[in-house]
């Protein structure tokens, strides 16, 4: 229902129940405000937005006025001036006059609304309150001085980060903002409310006095650690990124960006950046110009394409790769005669690659995830995954939606789950399948190949709720997580719930690793289909074959397989054995040194042009925010040169979008039969290892190599250290203690790591986290695991 | 007649006498001059000169890396970076001025807010080698360090009439 | 978590934990409110916990009412630095809160408090050297009819007199 209103002589025609300050926004009239925020719930306490209304008799505040029928507003009368003129004069009554050292200054909203609104001199001559500082952790600085009372970082952690750790503490003129006790955020979006803070008593602190809001330059980039893609502002300066903030875009990532997207950048100049392309001559590494070191690879490659066979090379990229990396990367494989190439280096079960759809995607938008009536979550924890899908599924679960987890762990969400069904991990096919029988049961009309499978369980009295729940909603959305997919019968699970989606009248989402899995699907970066999801002849081999395979020559791109890989004590043992392993990365590890022929450098996401796409499936290109550091190039160039040097046809591009505008064009030859999934379901569920199982799990800050070298990242509380993770109960078992170290073997290899007790994991069971130095000796990251004492 | 004049000035040097007599009036006027180094010419307290960073009088920097004078100044001539201190506070650890780009206009000076950056009425200096024109951060405090009473003095001179 | 260095010295000296006696009291104040705002019950669980804990608050015992009510800590924390009814340092067996506002002044309590602080040879917001009783200085009590007042633990005394302040604390001596 709309009705009309005048504000300053202007008719304007809004919402029933909206607020002078959301009217006055929509139509471009500027109202000032401190604790208003528009994705915040309305505080109505810092009283900078008082206009003056026709017929009250005192000026109300814009924020939480509610329009009504002819009403006329005036945001610059002299009533309203005066009052804003007032409440200004209050404000500053305690605010330092410290702007010249104040991080702030230049982009404060203080300082703008008071030039604007605020009187030019102060009458207040009594000394001024203090207030000491707060330690948050190491992302976010404090001055707690400069704080206004403004109260939108607190209502960010409840309503939106959805913990609530700070709080206003005392009364009157004590008022404080803090956490009480010393305490560093755990939200693994807390930095908003860096944005947020209109003062500068919340500042960026690896950015701290580092550069002025007027000398940066913006640049717009695309977030390269989780599959939202969410828009960033990157700011640069002399070369150099300082710091990135949120672009806003309200179907991807509203205003907010986690944490992760926020200060991975301060990776990028990390001291292992290689900055000069390497070679090893005799075992030692020289820095050399590109045209050896390009030569010396081409001459590796086309030996043993000659001697031995071009299907016993093998290329791996990173899925934080661009789509142009890895079209090109396939373009290469391909062009010398290989289908091996792949980016799923995550994943342990390659059984029904063949029956997945084209990529990757969500059925529906990442916005309208809120939409939903009822969600179930498969294997993974969405909060330190995909952040921004979970504020999504929160928001939904806020919006009155069911939300149900499948989980092998009984992770804290920050929302409470409606339900929730936690089996040890090597049971969780059994679940699926359990649930599915109980729809099929439910919902006879459906119609399923895979009768005898489900014949082979029986569904228990939580199955048929949870399927019931599932039958009984109009939209819903079943989701997988990493540990779903990266699970050893990993695509048996994504194939039952597919079973589930079509049994339940629901739809499935993948929430792939990386940045661009659905980009490199649709580059045809996989060993099994070429772009836009052309047929192979003869399907190379996927990555577990290709380590198990242990090839003559390897091409790793923007990979750490040490610490990205599924199994990578397998990966290590077939990159020392190879004849030749190509990297081309951004940096260098100490494991890459020992294995690695080459090392061409490239650029970081940053200092390239690319796109990215995201997990709905929208393309979203960006160009270099700097250029490349050293003798550093963006990695499309790299495989273009390494392409013409093979002498190869179809690499003579000159700018990156050529590349995007070939694979757009592509997009018009995808088969419609594509999209479908096609199933063939096994008779029989996989048996059932009775020994004690490991599952991985990247942990959020240790997602990528770009995030991995990123200190004040590492340095928060929600940072994992290496660990083996038990029950109380399998603990006992094995007559074990919390903090004593252990004995990890698995196959031919050990490693000692400390236990750690926590009874949300199910069964005989064992979590231990991968991305570390210290893990990455171990083999299969699912699957079977002694453990000793030591 | 006028033939005459003309014969009888040419052969009486009559033009050489009326420039001698300017030569002589100027060799006993006072002297306009000065016999430099030996001599200065007067200088006003407001002149704008060679730059100094100044500290207070406890010895510390009084630059607090706000780099407003290097978003005030035209010709682009301070370079500035900043980071925190092992104190926690804020300050410089590059301060650069290119004299060679810097056209002495004096906002670097009058937007500082800590009265740090200055510049004083020294004018008489010189560099013997290409990139002594650029001041970095130590010499301009050296030249605070070491002309710090004339420049407070200046200032001092120069405040009542702002 | 690491608390405040007051926080910490707070929780070394009294390691005091909310009981079970305590958290039944609690439950039945819950049972006064809605199921779902167990935040409602937030001042009169730390008024349990505070007389159980010798009149004032710890640290440990907030986060154990936050705990039992399933809300966050710091929603406690900003319930218990807002009222001064609360106390968060160690106080004297007994608290005596003299009111100073107009009534109060109007009717000398300047003669009271001076007596008072005569007499326990302590200032505002100070405590006895024995711990008997800590001093202070509060705005209106809502007893202005009878002023000046003074409220000693959880009794209001009328119409004070210096005289009647000797009577009132010789009584608890």
């Amino acid at each position: 229902m709309k009705i009309e209103i005048e504000i300053d002589g202007k008719k304007l025609q809004v919402e029933q129940n909206s607020m002078i300050i959301e009217a006055a926004d929509n139509a471009g009239i500027t109202v000032p405000r401190f604790c208003y925020h528009k994705k915040l719930s309305i505080a109505a306490n810092c009283r900078m937005c008082l206009v003056d209304v026709e017929k009250s008799r005192k000026p109300l505040p814009a924020c939480a006025t509610p329009v009504t029928e002819g009403m006329v507003v005036r945001t610059r009368s002299k009533l309203a001036l005066e009052a804003q003129k007032s409440v200004m004069e209050f404000l500053l009554v305690n605010h330092p006059l410290d702007c010249p050292i104040c991080d702030q200054g230049g982009q404060c909203e203080l300082q703008d609304i008071a030039l604007g609104y605020g009187a030019d001199a102060s009458r207040y001559d009594q000394g001024k309150r203090s207030v000491a500082d707060k330690n948050l952790g190491s992302l976010i600085a404090t001055d707690m001085t400069r704080c206004i009372h403004c109260t939108r970082c607190v209502r960010f952690g409840t309503e939106i980060a959805g913990i609530t750790e700070m709080g206003s503490i005392g009364r009157g003129e004590s008022t404080e903002i803090g956490t009480y006790v010393e305490k560093s955020l755990s939200s693994e979006m807390s930095a908003n409310i860096i944005d947020l803070c209109p003062v500068g008593a919340l500042t960026n602190k690896p950015f701290r006095f580092r550069a002025r809001a007027w000398e940066v330059l913006q640049a717009r980039g695309v977030s390269a650690h989780d599959c939202v893609g969410s828009n960033l502002h990157i700011h640069h300066r002399r070369n150099k990124i300082m710091r990135v903030v949120p672009k806003e875009n309200e179907a991807i990532n509203e205003t907010w960006i986690s944490d992760r997207d926020r200060f991975s950048c301060e990776g990028l100049h990390s001291e292992d950046r290689v900055t000069t392309p390497m070679i090893k001559r005799h075992g030692q590494w020289e820095q050399v110009d590109w045209q050896t070191a390009l030569h010396v690879a081409v001459e590796g490659l086309q030996t043993i394409a000659q001697t031995q066979s071009p299907s016993h090379i093998g290329a791996l990229a990173s899925s934080n790769a661009t789509l142009e990396e890895l079209y090109l990367l396939q373009k290469l494989m391909r062009g010398i005669g290989t289908n091996n190439v792949d980016h799923r280096v995550r994943q342990s079960d390659f059984h029904y690659q063949q029956a997945t759809a084209l990529m990757p995607t969500l059925p529906v938008a990442i916005a309208d995830i809120e939409q939903q009536d009822l969600i179930i979550y498969i294997g993974g924890h969405p909060q330190f995954e995909q952040p921004l899908i979970n504020h999504r599924i929160r928001k939904a679960r806020d919006n009155g939606a069911t939300v149900i987890m499948i989980n092998p762990v009984d992770l804290k969400h920050n929302f409470d789950v409606s339900d929730k069904l936690i089996v040890a991990n090597p049971l969780l096919p059994r679940a699926l399948t359990a649930i599915c029988r109980a729809l099929s049961e439910q919902n006879p009309d459906a119609k399923t190949s895979a009768q005898e499978l489900l014949q082979s369980v029986t569904a228990d009295d939580k199955h048929q709720q949870l399927a019931k729940q599932l039958l009984a909603a109009d939209n819903s959305l079943i989701l997988l997580g990493a540990i779903a997919q990266h699970h050893q019968q990993g695509g048996l699970l994504h194939g039952l719930a597919t079973l589930m989606a079509s049994l339940g009248n629901s739809r499935v989402g993948l929430l792939t690793p990386g940045a661009n899995a659905t980009g490199a699907w649709f580059a045809g970066a996989i060993p099994h289909r070429g772009p836009a999801g052309l047929n192979v002849a003869k399907p190379g081999l996927d990555v577990k074959r290709m380590w198990e395979s242990q090839l003559p020559a390897y091409l790793l791109l923007n990979l750490e397989p040490e610490h990205d890989c599924a199994n990578s004590q397998r990966a290590l043992k077939a990159l020392h054995n190879a004849d030749l392993v190509i990297c081309v990365t951004p940096y260098k590890t100490a494991a890459m040194e020992q294995y690695a022929d080459v090392i061409l450098p490239m650029a970081p996401f940053t200092e390239t042009s690319g796109t990215f796409i995201n997990i709905e499936g929208k393309w979203q290109s960006f160009t270099a925010a700097v250029t490349a550091q050293g003798e550093s190039r963006p990695a499309w160039k790299v495989l273009r040169v390494l392409g013409n040097l093979l002498e190869l046809d179809g690499f003579n591009y000159v700018a990156s979008t050529e590349i995007t505008d070939e694979l757009q064009a592509l997009t018009a030859n995808i088969n419609s039969d594509q999209q479908i999934n096609k199933w063939r379901y096994p008779s029989q569920l996989p048996a059932v290892n009775n020994g004690i199982e490991r599952i991985t799990y990247w942990p959020i800050y240790r997602s990528d190599n770009v995030v991995r070298r990123s200190v004040p990242l590492q340095n928060t509380p929600i940072s994992d250290a290496p660990v083996i993770a038990m029950s109380q109960t399998l603990a006992e078992e094995l007559t074990l203690k919390a903090g004593e170290d252990v004995v990890v073997s698995q196959v031919d290899t050990s490693i000692t790591l400390p236990v750690k007790i926590d009874n949300r994991i199910a069964g005989n069971v064992v979590y231990i986290p991968a991305g570390f130095a210290e893990t990455a000796a171990l083999y299969e990251s699912f699957g079977s695991v002694n453990i000793e004492r030591k | 007649m006028n033939k005459l004049i003309a014969k009888l000035k040419s052969f009486t040097l009559w033009e050489l006498l009326i420039g001698m007599k300017l030569t002589g009036r100027y060799f006993f006027s006072k002297k306009m001059t000065i016999q430099f180094p030996e001599e200065k010419t007067p200088t006003s307290p407001r002149f704008r000169g060679l730059h100094a960073l100044r500290r207070y009088p406890n010895g510390e920097e009084r630059c607090i890396a706000c780099k407003l004078c290097e978003a005030v100044c035209p010709a682009l001539a301070i370079t500035i970076e900043a980071q925190p201190r092992d104190d926690g506070s804020r300050r410089t650890t590059i301060y650069e001025i290119d004299l060679f780009k810097c056209i002495y206009c004096g906002f670097c000076e009058e937007s500082c807010p800590v009265d740090s950056i200055v510049e004083t009425t020294i004018k008489n200096y010189h560099f013997t080698k290409r990139g002594d024109n650029i001041m970095n951060k130590q010499e301009l405090l050296a030249v605070g360090d070491k002309f710090e009473q004339r420049i407070a003095q200046e200032k001092a001179d120069d405040a009542k009439f702002r | 978590m690491v608390a405040t260095r007051e926080g910490q010295q707070m929780a070394n000296a009294n390691k005091a934990r909310l009981s079970d006696s305590a958290k039944a009291e609690i439950d039945a104040w819950l049972t006064k409110y809605p199921q779902e705002q167990r935040r409602s019950a937030v001042i009169p669980a730390l008024h349990i916990a505070q007389d159980e804990n010798k009149g004032w608050l710890t640290t440990q015992l907030m986060d154990d009412v936050a705990d039992h009510l399933q809300i966050p800590r710091v929603s406690v924390y900003e319930v218990s630095t807002f009222y001064s009814m609360y106390d968060l340092e160690k106080v004297g067996t007994h608290k005596v809160c003299v009111c100073t506002n107009l009534s109060c002044m109007l009717s000398d309590s300047d003669a009271v408090v001076a007596r008072l602080k005569e007499k326990l040879k302590i200032d505002f917001n100070e405590t006895t050297a024995d711990g008997k009783f800590t001093l202070r200085e509060v705005e209106c009590l809502g007893a202005c009819v009878n002023a000046p007042v003074m409220l000693l633990d959880r009794t209001y005394h009328e119409k004070l007199t210096p005289e009647k302040v000797d009577k009132i604390l010789g009584e608890l001596e």
